[in-house]
């Protein structure tokens, strides 16, 4: 019986309040004795791309993409959540570009190849809703417009 | 235990810990898709890899949740927080390098701090096809499981030895323990995986936070 792919487990589960927290307070105390070790940076960065809230994803990324410029040793696994990040967020086009640049280095890496065709349904799948959506969105515009021009009319 | 197929699947969460390079990954590939990467063509694992297999045991069908973490050194801290509702850890070695079983120590008291006592552990010495170069004897790895309570097989993810009996041994025995999985349980160890809360303990991710900096000490 084969596995059902794709999977990419660190898309789905977040951490705990408290588990974020020990790695936020880790990262507080370096910033305020001026010295962050790119464990300390990665980890928390980690943490914030896991959760939930688009905010911490945002941080996440942010963080990641300075140890991405900073730390060439570190880089593999950067690109690896960097994509993860803009995924979770939505953003798939700046997804695709780090996970294909991941894909490029290792081409038969299954975590990228994972991602890649989790990325893709994604697309497809918010395509269809996207097309919906902006169908929607027009005809609210053209309601909303119409009331706006009714109001100025009055004036 | 015919009526037991209508009960629907048991879920259960393994993990899969060790230095890096022992073969995690491989034995996982192996097990849940029959396949082998060329010894070039594998990469270490970034954080965790996750599969889902179903398989029948015991006539009770088996839904299985797979955890592969990364053994870098780099991915210590964060590998921790996986540990929450697993029934079974897998620890797996490299019979063909001494260094890798000498660590298990380590990984047994990391584990100690994340999961119950009563979860199901396997020592899994894996690459016994490079039999020309081992260095530790199935007598040591047999004797060192017996002293940890764990169960211990040899196995090669290589020539598929041992790989389906390893995975099939941690779930008959999680079967035989429902405490671990059973509904009317009193302590809500796992179960449902995604669920936190139910740890003995709770997860304390600054523990591992001194050996995790820096360095990066990868044996590979
Ligand atoms: N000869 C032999 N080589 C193996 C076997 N299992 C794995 N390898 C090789 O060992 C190397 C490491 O295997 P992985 O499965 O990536 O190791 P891992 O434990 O997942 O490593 P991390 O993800 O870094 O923790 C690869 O080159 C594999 O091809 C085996 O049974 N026999
Ligand atoms: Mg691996």
């Amino acid at each position: 019986m084969p596995t059902e792919l794709p999977y990419a487990a660190d898309a789905e589960v977040s951490l705990s309040y408290d588990e974020l927290e020990v790695l936020r307070l880790q990262y507080q105390r370096e910033l305020s004795q001026s010295h962050v070790t790119t464990q300390t940076k990665f980890n928390y960065a980690w943490g914030l791309v896991k959760s939930p809230i688009r905010e911490h994803q945002v941080e996440g990324v942010r963080l990641l993409q300075e140890i991405y410029r900073a730390e060439p040793t570190r880089r593999r696994e950067c690109l690896y959540y960097l994509a993860l990040g803009y995924y979770k967020f939505g953003n798939y086009e700046e997804a695709r570009r780090f996970n294909s640049l991941l894909m490029d280095k290792e081409p038969s890496n299954m975590q990228a190849q994972s991602l890649a065709s989790l990325i893709d349904q994604r697309v497809t799948r918010e395509g269809y809703i996207g097309m919906a959506l902006a169908g929607g969105v027009a005809a609210i515009g053209t309601i909303l417009l119409a009331s706006l021009i009714r109001r100025a009319a009055r004036k | 235990m015919s009526g037991d197929k209508d009960k629907g699947p048991v879920n259960v969460k393994l993990l899969l810990i060790g230095n890096s390079s022992v073969g995690k990954s491989s034995l996982l590939l192996r097990f849940s898709d029959e396949q082998w990467l060329p010894e070039d063509e594998s990469s270490a694992t970034i954080g965790v890899d996750f599969r889902v297999h179903k398989m029948e045991v015991k006539g009770r069908r088996v839904k299985l949740s797979i955890w592969d973490t990364a053994g870098q050194e780099r991915f210590r801290t964060i590998t921790s927080s996986y540990y929450r509702g697993a029934q079974g850890i897998i620890l797996v070695y490299d019979v063909a390098n001494r260094e890798s079983f000498d660590a298990l120590p380590r990984w047994y008291s990391e584990l100690e701090t994340y999961v119950s006592k009563s979860v199901v552990k396997i020592i899994v010495g894996n690459k016994v096809d490079k039999e020309f170069s081992r260095q530790v004897t199935y007598a040591e790895g047999q004797r060192f499981a017996e002293r940890m309570n764990s169960l211990f097989i040899e196995a090669s993810a290589k020539t598929s030895t041992g790989v389906q009996e390893a995975f099939q041994q941690v779930v008959e025995r999680i079967l035989d323990t429902p405490e671990l999985w059973a509904p009317a349980m009193k302590k809500g160890v796992g179960l449902n995986s995604t669920d936190g809360g139910s740890m003995p303990g709770s997860i304390n991710l600054s523990e591992t936070e001194g050996n995790a900096n820096e360095g990066g000490g990868c044996s590979c």
